[in-house]
């Protein structure tokens, strides 16, 4: 007995030691390897370029008129980066009224036309805020010492937005057409002389499209394991088909899917992502499902010098799909009247109308729309618009009075719900409010109404989530966990009551 | 109630009468009837049919954008266009910012007529004689104000070369006036000035540089024809010119390549001074035949030239001393028995039933050369012994060491 006692207690000493020594080295192991990060040499040495796009209007180059040497294609390469920094630089110095960075991209003499502006309009408050859509330079002339050269750009797109004391004063967009002198000065292709040879203002004519009958029975769409991250690296084919059969056998005909603008690549889209989202369409077009392609989700920025980065990231998306069969619709930002006091009205219009006429001028075939988030915003650009959508979270009972002030303000276009629905949730953050069966009643006093109206909607949506991202709804649990429980069929793949409903 | 609310409509419906009204006896018009300014005049729009001062005005020209406000006078507008958009050329483009009435134009301003600067470029600024290679020359003649001058506006460009002068006129076409100017045939300065509507540029200068050379000859001179490894062939080419028979350019390098009878290379090299180039080689120092060409690298290359060196040396003795471990090459004697000048080389090979031992290199001095045989290395023995000096190969078997 003593024996086995003074067992036990040598092997729980030599444990202990064990123990002791592991733990020890592995604080000394950890510590060590954290001093040995930080900066290593590349970071030391500043090799790195650190140049980020900021300014890509649509630019296409003819070199056909050029009368002198033969230009290569580095140096054109050049001459286009510089060229559009020196745009870009101007925009910002008269959105700014301060001269920085002009010197870069601007002669001596030039530069004074320059400051000569900024002068007055730093004295009379005034300050513009404008952007370049498209440019079409063509070469004139390049000198055979490849010193200098002369462009003339043309059909040069501008928008601009004036403000005085603060106010917006005025926006217009005008088509001009520059001749430009560029001559090559410590590396960088400076403006020497600009001249603007026509300019007329555009009026955005829009043309109206007969828009088909479109009888929309949809639902907003995300696969359950990955809400708000739909192409990420979880990205499942499989999965999301086997949600479009459950969708389609639930009688349903239309899907809404997001495009998140950040996560695509912004200007530069990614082309991993691209290829998911066209194994999405082309499940969705094998069963039979058309698509409502919401882009620019989570994007907010709206500033006129952003444009030109938006604009290339929507031409990618939409040139790449404009001629898919599972697309019925582009629209093009969910819910952008929550920008309006945080960004500012006149610009979040400007944005989209913006955007609209770009898209129509890829994509002529296909319906555009805007997802309001509410029915007091959704009458905005109607005219623009192929179709209005609105989403509306209120109470069934409400429905019909808010759908008819709506429909009033309407003149011409079919209206679309495009996001509804109702919260399951009951529990601890917001006891009694809501539950399995107040949902159901909820979806079938809609459908209803829906059908006795005769309105295309999109439900939101199929499933329960577990996780809400905090760029959804933030991170408070009575705002998340009611979030949770928008769907059709709960977390455990179990069919919930409203699922009858889904349509009428 | 009801009779309110019929109030209430015939209010409306009488305000926005007014509004209307007033939209109707407004009719705001531009009474400047001129479209087209010439830089730095001063610009005023005049509009009537409005007396409300805080109207403005949108103007944007090639530059800017920026907003004017009126002055009333008359009753009428007067927006008195800021000098910076008098001042350069090209469309103004202006819109009244009147909530109703957006009455938008534009105005075209154009230089001014005569030039007061001529920014000119000429580049590259030396081209190869010979009518193919060519600078050019761009001018912006630009007005008071820094505006390229109106198109089609003549410029005079004048050059000078040797003893011809001559003038052309070129004309001025988006913004800038450029010519093209070909090399002539032959090299030398050329100068170049440009003059538009009487103002007149400074000089300018372009070097017309001869252009490559054509084939060559060589020539060799040397004090004798005899290989006594002591003087030194020079070799010199004919003056190097162009096709056009211009000097070609001084520096200009000339590789010389001999090749001797054995198939070896040696090489030397020179660069051109008024067209010649030099180069030296020292005489071998045994009988030899040298044929020699010069080349410019990828550009031209000369005649072939052969050179024969005669032996001096026929004979010499050897003298076997100190145990006949001391050996005395000598005299030697060059082509007139003279003793032969300090440095020609003799070799010593030692060696012992066909395998070679020791070697020894010496050179000459005062006409000698003495080889110390050791006898740390060379036990006592029987050794075959080979000297060779300016061609000359002697060899004596078994000599007896001890």
């Amino acid at each position: 007995m003593v024996k086995a006692d003074k067992n036990i207690m040598r092997g729980f000493l030599v444990l202990t030691y064990i123990i002791i020594i592991s733990m020890l080295i592995f604080v000394i192991g950890s510590s060590f390897s954290y001093l040995n990060t930080g900066a290593d040499r590349s970071s030391m040495l500043h090799t790195e370029v650190k140049k980020a796009t900021v300014y890509l209007p649509k630019l296409t180059w003819t070199t056909d008129g050029n009368e002198g040497r033969k230009l290569d294609a580095q140096t054109l390469a050049k001459i286009e980066s510089d060229y559009l920094d020196a745009w870009y630089v101007k925009q910002v110095v008269y959105k700014t009224n301060q001269t920085t960075g002009i010197d870069d991209f601007y002669t001596e003499s030039a530069r004074k036309n320059i400051v000569a502006f900024i002068t007055q309009n730093k004295a009379e408050n005034i300050s513009i805020q404008a952007t370049t859509l498209s440019h079409q330079p063509n070469i004139e002339f390049f000198s055979e010492d490849g010193q200098l050269i002369v462009l003339k750009d043309e059909n040069v797109v501008e928008y601009k937005q004036l403000y005085k004391d603060e106010k917006f004063v005025m926006e217009t967009t005008e088509t001009a057409t520059y001749k430009v002198i560029l001559l090559l000065e410590d590396g960088f292709w400076r403006v020497r002389h600009l001249v603007k040879e026509r300019v007329k203002s555009v009026e955005t004519a829009t043309e109206k499209q007969a828009v088909p009958n479109l009888n929309m029975k949809g639902i907003n769409y995300y696969p359950q394991a990955t809400p708000w991250d739909m192409f990420g690296d979880q990205f499942d084919i499989e999965i999301i088909k086997n949600d479009f059969d459950i969708i389609k056998d639930a009688g349903l005909n239309t899907i809404r899917i997001f495009v998140q603008y950040e996560d695509f690549g912004k200007a530069n889209v990614n082309e991993e992502k691209l290829e998911k989202l066209q194994q999405v369409l082309d499940a969705a077009a094998t069963k039979k499902l058309q698509v409502v392609l919401t882009l620019f989700d989570f994007y907010g920025n709206y500033e006129i010098l952003d444009w030109t980065l938006t604009q290339r990231h929507a031409e990618t998306i939409v040139s790449r799909f404009k001629n898919h069969t599972a697309i019925v619709a582009w629209d093009i930002k969910n819910e952008p009247n929550l920008d309006f006091e945080s960004r500012g009205k006149q610009n979040v219009l400007a944005w989209l109308e913006s955007m609209i006429s770009l898209i129509k001028s890829i994509d002529s075939t296909h319906l555009v729309t805007i997802g309001w988030s509410n029915t007091e915003s959704a009458h905005l650009l109607q005219d623009k618009v192929d179709f209005v959508s609105f989403h509306y979270y209120n109470a069934a009972a409400d429905f019909m009075r808010h759908y008819a002030n709506l429909k009033a303000k309407i003149t011409d276009k079919p209206i679309v719900l495009g996001e509804f629905g109702q919260s399951s949730y009951g529990g601890f953050w917001k006891p009694f409010s809501g539950s399995e069966q107040k949902q159901a009643t909820y979806f079938k006093e809609m459908q209803a109404m829906l059908k006795a109206e005769n309105i295309s909607f999109l439900s939101w949506t199929l499933y329960d989530f577990e996780e809400i991202p905090s760029s959804v709804v933030g991170n408070r649990p009575w705002r998340t966990n009611p979030q949770k429980k928008f769907g059709f069929i709960d977390k455990d793949g179990k069919r919930k009551l409203a699922f009858e409903f889904m349509v009428e | 109630m009801m009779n309110l609310h019929y109030i209430f409509y015939f209010l409306l419906v009488a305000s926005s009468a007014d509004g209307f009204s007033m939209n109707v006896t407004e009719t705001i018009q531009l009474e400047t009837s001129k479209r087209e300014f010439t830089a730095g005049e001063i610009i005023v729009l005049t509009f009537s049919g409005t007396q409300d001062a805080s109207i403005q005005l949108y103007c944007a020209n090639s530059y800017g954008t920026t907003l004017v406000s009126p002055k009333l006078e008359k009753n009428q507008l007067q927006y008195t266009i800021p000098t910076q958009l008098c001042s350069k050329i090209g469309v103004v483009n202006w819109k009244l910012l009147h909530k109703n009435n957006s009455l938008s134009g534009t105005f075209n301003i154009v230089a001014q007529k005569t030039p007061v600067a001529m920014e000119t470029y000429v580049g590259p600024p030396s081209i190869a004689a010979g009518e193919n290679d060519y600078t050019m020359l761009v001018v912006i003649p630009t007005d008071a104000l820094d505006n390229p001058i109106q198109e089609n506006t003549e410029v005079a460009l004048k050059r000078q070369f040797l003893a011809n002068e001559q003038q052309e006129t070129i004309l001025t076409k988006n913004l800038i006036a450029y010519q093209n100017i070909y090399s002539p045939s032959e090299s030398g300065r050329m100068l170049l000035a440009t003059e538009c509507l009487g103002l007149n540029s400074k000089e300018y200068t372009v070097n017309v540089l001869p252009a490559i050379s054509t084939d060559f000859e060589i020539f060799a001179k040397r004090p004798h024809e005899y290989a006594d490894g002591n003087q030194i062939t020079t070799f010199t080419t004919s003056i190097l010119k162009d096709k056009n028979d211009n000097i070609i350019s001084d520096g200009t390098f000339v590789a010389f390549f001999i090749t001797n009878i054995n198939g070896n290379l040696l090489k030397t090299s020179g660069m051109t001074i008024d067209g010649v180039a030099t180069a030296k080689m020292i005489h071998p120092d045994h009988q030899e035949t040298w044929s020699v060409k010069a080349i410019v690298a990828g550009i031209s290359e000369s005649n072939k030239i052969s050179l024969r060196y005669k032996k001096v040396i026929e004979d010499f003795t050897i003298t076997f001393s100190e145990k006949n471990r001391n050996i005395e090459v000598g005299p030697l004697k060059s082509f007139m028995n003279q003793l032969i000048p300090d440095g020609l080389q003799v070799k010593l090979i030692v060696s012992q039933s066909g395998k070679i031992i020791e070697t020894a290199i010496k050179e000459s001095r005062d006409g000698f050369v003495n080889f110390e045989l050791n006898p740390n290395i060379l036990s006592n023995g029987n050794y075959d012994l080979e000297i060779t000096t300016a061609g000359i190969t002697k060899t004596i078997q078994a000599k007896k060491l001890w």
